[in-house]
């Protein structure tokens, strides 16, 4: 805000104004905050985004203004989460003016929001957001006839370009200052329904004369009327029997379904507001979105479309980042362990110290930390999907398989965000209406094949499948999605029965995302790995280090606790090919999180390699020299790879084989066992943060001991037919 | 070993294993999106 630098001078503090954001799924309301305040709330081009309240604070011409964020609805009806946390802030907290963030190019469905904002007596500005798409579609909106006709304030914004968002915290300050003078005008819901909530107001000030005290009159009636039972628990009436007298002649004229014809009243008012102040071109010609969605929503193409578009991600994904993880691991296990052993040499650290910090720390935290790119090119990609408008058609695309499995298409989007990271996917189950698509979602997730186990899968597709790297890890992905409808169309028929419910997907236009957005979002996904591999995948390294060096002075890693934990667990996993000590131990401590199987690895192998004869290491300028020119060298090796569209691959099979932990693991497994390794990586228990979240969010550990028991038996069956097929087909 | 390694090792463990249950168990784990006052897995916060 250029305005807000002179103005901060003020020397009396002013009342700082609270200002909830309200509107549609995707219409702009998070990116619209993050215009305003700079902050950087989670967004994404589908609905649902923000399932809970945020807030923020900022001052502009010298007043402070808290910007509550609320997530998007559709109406103000008690059914979903978000409609739920959106009414009661609203009810509740009473802030001082309600911004109504509407999507311009989608005006009429969301003025039947606006309609019923009208209805709390709050003043409100509505943000005619999106308004150069709008423009652009030739639709002409006459936000000054909005504004007159609803009693409310109407300005045109374009949130992603920062644009209007001075006039609209003018308004916003003009209307917190003077409520009185902008009360909304209370639409007229026709002859009857208006008669009825005047009835209905009279006969509740007579049962709960203190009732309006804490909320407006009109909107009680309005909610009575309805069967509203939130409304009617919080009042302590049953139910809305002790107005029938009152709705009967309202039931004998429109039927009994008063909840029904209330809503087709808030309708008509957007529908005829919407004809009054949208002028759209007489011929409406067929939009770049429509002509994409005739391909991508197609019966057929759909969902082979979506496959290629994930298969997509994760070719960009190695071919961008291959050249950088190679870069990192030369640097952490080159220059950067020799650092810490001459760092730990000037304070004569014992030896049992320095073997911790290279050996642990280094091998553990340090081999997790190569894979940094590659975790955040595939967010960034994914993002990139995200934000364009696209996973929302792919949620639409799944819709057929969901129902398959006694869910609808709304379920795929926790899913979908499974595939960065389990934790968030979990608590976007909220965004379901029913405790039934809640639970059942929950337990498919941990089967989306998340960030943390891209680590398991670089490594091995390195040694194993180094030509085919893209493929191979694209593979485990749909692995894990078809196991999902599979184990989806299972609990259908068993646990959870019952018929799902019915529910229209939102599509949003298309959009190419800013740049700097993306980058911002990239950024916000994958700094969770690093703040990880600061803590648990840190403390579990250092744990590990002891654990495989006790009883002290151990001579074999074998004969160490973490060697006889492994060695205990790895007979069940022989018939899977993978059953040696190192594998189980690896799978052990992967429980805390999946990368750590990695971690561990690391530990366990790399100490070996370093028996082998050693050059004579370089000095520190030489090392310098080498960390730039190679960082260079990669650089320019990952643009090559984006070029040569195609040829790109994890890595060549002879440099893979060359690293030490690639050519350890040659010796002890095969492709087929690798693949079947992976697989059982893949379906295996979730890690202890989604168990924690899963307690959470279902207030027991009732569903994550289902999760525990159903995946662990699924990998394992999963990884046997893998391995003991593929020998039968002669693949071992 | 001596008894100042014997030391030093037991407080690494033990700083390890309380920097593990603090992370996991006490936050809950971090994920992206967790940037609301309502965020359940910050800490401070009594949840949704």
């Amino acid at each position: 805000m250029k305005s807000q630098a002179a103005l901060k001078i003020n020397s009396t503090p002013p009342k700082v104004l609270t200002v909830a954001v309200a509107g549609n799924p995707n219409s702009g309301k998070s990116t619209l905050i993050n215009a305003i305040a700079g902050t950087r709330l989670q967004v994404g081009n589908w609905a649902g985004v923000t399932v809970e309240k945020k807030e923020a604070l900022v001052e502009y011409r010298g007043r402070q203004i808290r910007l509550v964020d609320l997530p998007g609805t559709y109406s103000l009806s008690p059914y979903t989460q978000e409609e739920i946390i959106a009414r009661d802030y609203l009810i509740q907290a009473r802030p001082d003016v309600i911004i109504n963030v509407v999507d311009a190019t989608n005006l009429e469905r969301n003025l039947y929001l606006t309609v019923q904002l009208l209805e709390l007596g709050i003043p409100v500005v509505a943000a005619v957001n999106i308004y150069d798409e709008a423009e652009q579609k030739g639709y002409r909106i006459d936000t000054g006839l909005i504004g007159q006709t609803l009693g409310i304030k109407a300005v045109p914004t374009v949130a992603t370009r920062k644009s209007g968002l001075d006039e609209l915290l003018d308004a916003v300050l003009e209307v917190g200052d003077d409520p009185a003078a902008h009360r909304p005008r209370q639409l007229n819901y026709g002859t009857d329904i208006e008669a009825a909530a005047g009835r209905v107001e009279q006969r509740l000030r007579e049962l709960r004369p203190t009732a309006a005290d804490n909320y407006p009159a009109k909107w009680l009636a309005l909610k009575l009327m309805e069967g509203d039972r939130d409304v009617l628990g919080e009042l302590d009436l049953p139910d809305h029997g002790a107005f029938r007298e009152v709705l009967e002649h309202l039931k004998r004229a429109h039927g009994e379904d008063l909840e029904a014809l209330m809503a087709d009243a808030r309708y008509a008012q957007a529908a005829g507001l919407t004809r009054e102040v949208l002028k759209k071109p007489e011929v409406s010609r067929v939009e770049l979105t429509e002509k994409i969605d005739r391909i991508a929503l197609n019966r057929f193409l759909g969902i082979p479309i979506f496959l290629a578009a994930m298969w997509l991600v994760f070719k960009l994904t190695f071919d961008v980042s291959s050249p950088f993880s190679d870069w990192l691991d030369k640097t952490i296990n080159g220059p950067g362990k020799r650092l810490i052993e001459a760092l730990m040499g000037l304070v004569h650290a014992p030896d049992w110290l320095v073997s911790l910090a290279t050996d642990g720390v280094v091998g553990g935290t340090g081999f997790v930390l190569i894979f940094v790119p590659v975790i955040f090119a595939m967010m960034f990609f994914l993002t990139f999907l995200e934000a364009s408008g696209y996973m929302a058609r792919a949620a639409f695309v799944m819709d057929r398989a969901m129902h398959a499995m006694g869910l609808h298409g709304k379920s795929f989007i926790p899913m979908l965000l499974g595939f960065g990271c389990n934790v968030p996917a979990i608590y976007a189950t909220r965004t379901l209406e029913n405790p039934r698509d809640k639970a059942l979602t929950a337990l498919l997730i941990p089967l989306m094949s998340c960030g943390a186990r891209l680590p398991v899968y670089v490594v091995f597709v390195g040694a194993f499948f180094a030509a085919y790297s893209g493929t191979v890890i694209w593979s485990l992905y749909v692995m894990g999605l078809v196991m999902a409808v599979l184990m989806g169309i299972l609990f259908k028929k068993t646990i959870f029965r019952g018929e799902y419910p019915l529910f229209i997907m939102e599509l949003p236009p298309y959009r190419l995302p800013g740049m700097r957005s993306l980058m911002i979002h990239t950024w916000e996904k994958g700094k969770h790995f690093l703040i990880k591999a600061g803590t648990y995948i840190f403390a579990v390294s250092v744990l590990t280090w002891f654990l495989l060096n006790l009883p002290w002075g151990v001579e074999s890693k074998r004969d160490s606790y973490m060697g006889q934990m492994g060695a205990v667990v790895a007979p069940a996993l022989q018939p899977l090919g993978f059953g040696t000590w190192e594998a189980a131990a690896s799978l052990i401590t992967g429980i805390i999180a999946k990368e750590i199987v990695v971690g561990t690895m690391g530990e366990i192998y790399i100490p070996k390699a370093k028996d082998e004869p050693q050059e004579e290491p370089p000095s520190l300028g030489q090392d310098l020299k080498e960390i730039v020119v190679s960082f260079g060298s990669a650089a320019k090796e990952a643009a090559e790879n984006i070029i040569s569209f195609g040829s790109g691959k994890f890595s060549t099979e002879e440099k893979e084989k060359s690293k030490p932990l690639k050519s350890l693991l040659h010796k002890s497994l095969t492709p087929l066992s690798a693949y079947a390794f992976m697989a059982f990586v893949l379906l295996y228990m979730p890690c202890m943060v989604v168990a924690v979240a899963m307690r959470h969010e279902f207030g027991s550990w009732k569903w994550f001991g289902v999760t525990f028991a159903y995946q662990m038996t699924l990998a394992w069956l999963v990884a046997l037919i893998i391995y003991q097929g593929g020998k039968l087909l002669g693949l071992g | 070993m001596s008894w100042t390694d014997l030391l030093l090792a037991g407080g690494i463990a033990l700083g390890a294993l309380y920097l593990l249950y603090r992370s996991i168990w006490k936050k809950g784990g971090h994920c992206y999106g967790c940037d609301s006052r309502t965020c359940p897995t910050k800490p401070g916060n009594k949840g949704c």
